[in-house]
């Protein structure tokens, strides 16, 4: 689902995904660079792909997606939960796709507001992730965030056609209360 | 179901075909058995029935990334399923989980024939580079015949799943095509 809550802190805002969010969601991931992180991508999603995209996620209710802004109110790129209620868990996935705002904290700071969400208002029990370990930019703000390194996934995906390790990482409540 | 087809394979104690709609009695009590359950993933589902199984294979059946057999013993009484759960093509991964629901046929090498058969299925056939899975950190049988197969560990996943409400721990394991 689209998710109705906003969560604000000193960089980044979390608001509900709209429609005229998709064109530039589908312009960034033009970027071989930006999709090769994402790893779900090989293309360019058409803008029908894109909104298929959009609906799927509207009419999931295991999934809550937010679109991020920074404060000033530039559209960034986009989080999301993928939930599973019977586990208390879910996994996450924060995207900064504007490349020019990448090392600023807004993906840290989107994380931090997503992780509070989950284990605040989900009342979750852990969250997951897992990104290739060549991702080093990520994996730091990540172990920022309170993730901790739980496996190395042999040859987990491919990233340009070449076999590539992944790291996956959670945070559990416990860890987020003691922080 | 799509890629599995009229596939028939052979092992030497068992043999899996494709599964039918038929079937579905024989996956409501194993699945309804809570021997079964206690080491299934979904064990904190609403507890299974006719109306629950049948769903779950509507959404199963078309699902072009998910493969559905059924094991027999060689002299054609099924006794278990193997499912491989999300094959991704992208990344030429799939996730295996296997049950065997006939509690009289346990520790005695049918599983570890099936997962055998499974995987070469997976790395001959579907031409996968790598076969993954969790498993309860206690379900120390399973993980004896995964290692048997192959598998190697590659991390625990703290409070990956609910069992009987409370949080557990689980082993994620993989083994690759040049294992």
């Amino acid at each position: 689902m689209i998710s109705e809550s906003i969560l604000t802190a000193q960089k980044v805002r979390l608001r509900p995904v709209e429609e005229s969010d998709l064109t530039h969601f589908r312009r960034w991931l033009a970027d071989d660079e930006l999709r090769k992180w994402l790893g779900s991508l090989d293309k360019q999603p058409s803008v029908a792909e894109e909104f298929d995209w959009y609906s799927a996620k509207r009419q999931d209710p295991d999934t809550v997606l937010w679109s991020i802004d920074s404060t000033e109110g530039a559209l960034l790129g986009n989080a999301e939960l993928r939930i599973s209620v019977v586990n208390r868990r879910a996994a996450v996935g924060i995207g900064i796709f504007d490349r020019d705002e990448w090392g600023k904290g807004y993906g840290t700071e989107a994380m931090r507001l997503v992780l509070d969400y989950a284990f605040g208002e989900l009342k979750l029990n852990r969250v997951e992730l897992a990104t290739a370990v060549e991702n080093v930019r990520a994996v730091r703000s990540y172990e920022k965030c309170g993730f901790v390194r739980e496996g190395l996934l042999r040859e987990h995906c491919l990233i340009d056609g070449q076999p590539s390790d992944s790291v996956t990482m959670a945070v559990l409540r416990s860890d987020w209360q003691a922080r | 179901m799509t890629v599995a087809g009229e596939v028939r394979l052979e092992g030497e104690l068992v043999v899996l075909r494709p599964r039918v709609d038929d079937d579905l009695p024989l996956f409501a009590r194993w699945h309804g058995d809570p021997d079964i359950r206690h080491w299934l993933h979904m064990s904190e589902m609403p507890n299974q029935n006719m109306e629950v199984e049948r769903q779950r294979w509507q959404i199963a059946r078309s699902d072009p990334t998910r493969v559905s057999l059924v094991i027999e013993t060689l002299d054609g009484l099924p006794i278990g399923r193997p499912s491989s759960v999300g094959i991704d093509a992208a990344h030429r991964r799939a996730e295996l989980g296997i049950a065997i629901g006939e509690k009289d046929h346990w520790g005695r090498g049918f599983g570890t024939d099936a997962i055998r058969v499974v995987l070469h299925f997976a790395f001959e056939t579907l031409n996968l580079r790598r076969v993954e899975l969790i498993t309860d950190i206690d379900n120390e049988r399973g993980i004896r015949a995964y290692e048997k197969c192959g598998f190697v560990r590659e991390g625990v996943l703290r409070a990956k799943r609910m069992r009987y409400g409370e949080p557990l721990d689980m082993l994620m394991m993989s083994v690759l095509r040049e294992d």
